[in-house]
């Protein structure tokens, strides 16, 4: 399930990971670190509402 | 022969003798759950049911549509044309936007199909493209009436659009007239959105009206849209008497679930009555609307579960309802009912008072969005203010006493109005002193109000540097009253470790105004603490950015246009809209997020018949009433970089910009990315730009007439097309620049930086200080454009902003 960052519309993709805080290809939402940030504007995890 | 559509199997006419053409819209990922979880189960025999069963519950055409981010659209919906024109007797429409995919289900069904569906949303380039390919397959197309300016709202709106479309569809392209379908579009009329009140009679009338003006062309509308908001079954009995209106008016064809649509036959007389008065939008001399007349009718009807929506209702109950459903329709009559029985205190106190404290646990649940918290509010306010002038004074004496202020050099005020909102409305007495509050007035303040408590405000960086230096003043003037903080640069780590030592009493953190209301609550119950860090793991926050060091010494400085700077005041406001940033505004502005019980389809459907009519609405207004005045004062000057500094020059004189380095790998800075001197030196482009203050003042406005929900929505709306507008005028100077080789295709290729170089804004992670703005001033006098320095060196008005852009192309976003 892809996530969407609510403050500037950055989609997480699990399937993609997150290369700028180096999070591998096919890491979950859920299992993102508790300190893992939006890579484009900062916003916590809070802040990201489930896409599809 | 008369205009039809064909399967391999049978054809069938557009215009039936008894219309309208029924199309059923459930074999869609989109509007169907059932067919999307089939399709994600690759479960094709599945979706073929789904297609069957309407086809035997009355349907005529099939609509089929497979877009689903994430899988090959066109694989699916190939695979699924195939598969239902072997299989199921009737035509079916292909529901796409994207012109390979149509053209690769074009090239397999083997009959006449339609293509659902072409629009000018982007001024004609995807419409070029289909109506080619309807004209070379012999298709039929539906057209919506959306233009770049977008939904066509007003039934003038409709008929220009549809116009509009046909002199380019029969004009340009060679499509007959009885090739195309008009679906002037459906707004739901069952929301109560003031905005809204005469969707159903522009539709009717656009419908009547293209049918008239553009002869020989057909109408087809998505009928369900009609009846979103309301419960399901009025919402069968509206849509069916909707649509029976609708062909009565010349409508052709509607895209419904064939299941769901009575034959008016079956509706009593009575019902009618209700459907038409809403429909029609007539209040029949009565003091309740139409909608809530409609909704008394047929509350029995609805199911077992939500049976407390019954006329009998005690007037407590209704009234509690009417707050948690931010309803103000009629609300005074239910409190002159209580008042009979009630002191106005005790209204307040047992029946208002719980009902927003209920309204905020839905919120906590996230069962309950932000903008309908802020209809709630207006409820309330409503309801206090029509009981005033029966209580004493004494009565207003009573309570918890809050301070509100945003501190010093801070203009921003959404954050404390929401908590001003929110605290008024729950029985707290407020005294909200304004923005750019010195803590000596704050102080002087708190003491002459003799307030409770005191709630600190403030967006920037700087100001939570603000908040943690004034607060040993707090404590030297002797306060003793609980401090609360709020700010989206603050974190419980920064105030526990940073703020709670530097004062006496407890300092809190509040990450929403959620999050200070339940501050007054743990206060009122004498449990208000201090924040305290909670280790999260010990882990600090990420810092996401860039992972490359070795930045590229060669790459050829571009050519600017002119030297030195230059202002424009001649920005048309309309060219922003393509440019904002929708999902940010909806969801992160407007706080129009998907709950925790809502699914997709729930999520899109609130967008579709809520949020985007909202959004077109505040576009159409803004513009109408010269709300946007966007303007650039913008320049380009030669530089060099030496370490961390830029070296700008100006006419007379050399300006050092100093941009921090990062203090971890990969340690960037922003001067990195220009030349030194020795390289034969660089350009830097700067802007500052404003979208004006009208649109502010307007903002305060509805602040101040306490329309809490449109001060919402325009305040995020006033926000993002600034962004949009600093988006645009970046995309210009990478133009005048010649490095805009290719624009991104959509917001997500803005969003992401999908163009060469990047802005960087002053306040923003990569360059926090404001201080490099008295030189930005200096280089480019938006004086000139309307726009002033604080003096902590924040631009006023707030809808503005300002950027240093690299060329570079391996500059990108970093935090410092």
């Amino acid at each position: 399930m892809r996530y969407i960052c609510a403050n500037c519309g950055y989609v997480y993709d699990p399937a993609v990971g997150d290369p700028m805080n180096a999070i591998p290809p096919g890491t979950a939402f859920a299992d993102l670190p508790d300190n893992w940030v939006c890579p484009l504007c900062y916003a916590d995890k809070s802040n990201f509402d489930p896409l599809d | 022969m008369k205009p039809s559509v064909a399967s391999l199997y049978q054809a069938v006419e557009i215009a039936q003798d008894i219309p309208p053409l029924l199309i059923g819209e459930r074999s869609n990922t989109n509007g169907s759950k059932r067919f999307r979880d089939c399709l994600l189960a690759e479960d094709f025999d599945g979706c073929l049911r789904i297609g069957l069963e309407q086809e035997a519950q009355g349907a005529q055409i099939l609509d089929l549509c497979s877009a689903y981010a994430g899988r090959d659209e066109t694989a699916d919906l190939t695979r699924l044309v195939k598969l239902y024109a072997e299989s199921v007797k009737i035509p079916i429409m292909i529901d796409s936007t994207t012109p390979t995919c149509i053209e690769a289900c074009l090239k397999l069904y083997p009959g006449r199909c339609i293509i659902n569906s072409i629009n000018l949303e982007d001024g004609g380039r995807t419409l070029d493209k289909v109506c080619r390919l309807a004209k070379k397959y012999g298709a039929a197309v539906v057209a919506l009436t959306i233009n770049e300016q977008g939904m066509a709202m007003t039934a003038d709106e409709k008929v220009a659009t549809a116009r509009q479309i046909y002199e380019l569809a029969v004009g340009k392209y060679g499509l007959r007239p009885q090739d195309i379908l008009f679906d002037p579009l459906t707004f739901t009329i069952g929301a109560g959105d003031e905005n809204l009140l005469d969707a159903a009679i522009q539709t009717l009338e656009g419908i009547r009206r293209i049918k008239q003006e553009l002869p020989g062309v057909f109408t087809v509308l998505g009928l369900s849209n009609i009846s979103f908001g309301l419960p399901p079954a009025a919402r069968k009995i509206l849509n069916s008497v909707f649509l029976h209106e609708a062909v009565e008016q010349g409508l052709d064809a509607a895209i419904i679930d064939p299941g769901k649509i009575l034959p008016l036959a079956q509706i009593s007389e009575e019902d009618r009555a209700f459907c038409f008065d809403l429909i029609y939008n007539r209040d029949q001399g009565l003091d309740k609307s139409p909608l809530m007349r409609f909704i008394d009718h047929f509350a029995e009807r609805v199911e077992v579960d939500e049976a407390d929506e019954t006329q009998e209702k005690r007037p407590e109950e209704a009234l509690h309802q009417k707050i948690v459903r931010g309803d103000k329709d009629g609300i005074e009559d239910i409190l002159a009912a209580l008042l009979d029985r009630y002191p106005p205190l005790e209204i307040v106190n047992q029946i208002l008072v719980p009902a927003m404290r209920h309204v905020g646990e839905l919120f906590g649940k996230g069962e309950l969005l932000l903008p309908f918290v802020l209809q709630s509010a207006e409820a309330m306010k409503k309801s206090v203010a029509w009981l005033e002038p029966h209580m004493q004074k004494v009565d207003q004496e009573e309570g918890t006493k809050v301070l509100l202020a945003t501190v010093q050099g801070d203009v921003h005020d959404i954050g404390k109005n929401l908590v001003d909102i929110l605290l008024s409305n729950n029985g707290y007495k407020v005294f909200n002193i304004g923005i750019k509050v010195p803590a000596e007035t704050i102080i002087a303040k708190a003491r002459e109000l003799t307030v409770n408590i005191i709630g600190l405000s403030g967006l920037l960086v700087k100001s939570a540097i603000v908040m943690q230096e004034s607060l040993p003043q707090y404590r030297e003037a002797g306060l003793k009253m609980p401090i609360l903080l709020g700010g989206a640069a603050l974190t419980s780590e920064f105030v526990a470790t940073s703020c709670v030592p530097n004062y006496d009493a407890p300092v809190v953190y509040c990450a929403d105004a959620f999050a200070g209301l339940k501050a007054l609550k743990d206060y009122e119950a004498g449990q208000l603490k201090s924040t305290v860090a909670a280790p999260k793991n010990g882990q600090p926050r990420m810092k996401p950015g860039v992972k490359d060091v070795n930045i590229d010494r060669s790459h050829p400085v571009p050519e600017p246009p002119f030297y030195g700077l230059r202002h424009v005041t001649d920005i048309d406001p309309a060219k922003l809209f393509p440019y904002v940033n929708e999902q940010a505004l909806f969801r992160g502005r407007w706080g129009y997020r998907r709950t925790a019980s809502s699914s997709a389809e729930d999520y899109l459907e609130l967008t579709r018949t809520t949020v985007m009519p909202l959004y077109e609405d505040l576009k159409k207004r803004a513009l109408a009433e010269g709300l946007l005045q966007p303007k650039a004062a913008y320049g380009y000057f030669r530089c060099y970089s030496e370490g961390n500094t830029l070296y700008v020059e100006s006419d007379d004189e050399v300006m050092p910009f100093d941009f921090p380095r990062q203090s971890s790998p990969p340690y960037l800075c922003i001067a990195d990315y220009y030349r030194t001197r020795e390289e034969g030196g660089d350009i830097a482009a700067f802007f500052v730009v404003t979208i004006g203050d009208k649109i502010a003042v307007e903002t305060r406005r509805l602040f101040e007439a306490d329309a809490y929900h449109d001060y919402l929505m325009l305040h995020g709306f006033s926000v993002e097309v600034t962004d949009a507008l600093a988006e645009y005028w970046h995309e210009v100077m990478r133009r005048e620049l010649g490095i805009a080789v290719e624009k991104p295709a959509d917001m997500t290729g803005y969003v992401t930086q999908g163009y060469q170089g990047s802005r960087y804004g002053f306040g923003y992670p990569a360059c926090p200080d404001l201080d490099a703005h008295k030189m930005l001033f200096k280089l480019l006098e938006p004086e000139a454009i309307g726009v002033t320095l604080t003096e902590t060196m924040e631009m006023v008005p707030e809808v503005s902003t300002s950027a240093i852009i690299a060329h570079h192309p391996q500059a990108k976003y970093f935090a410092v």
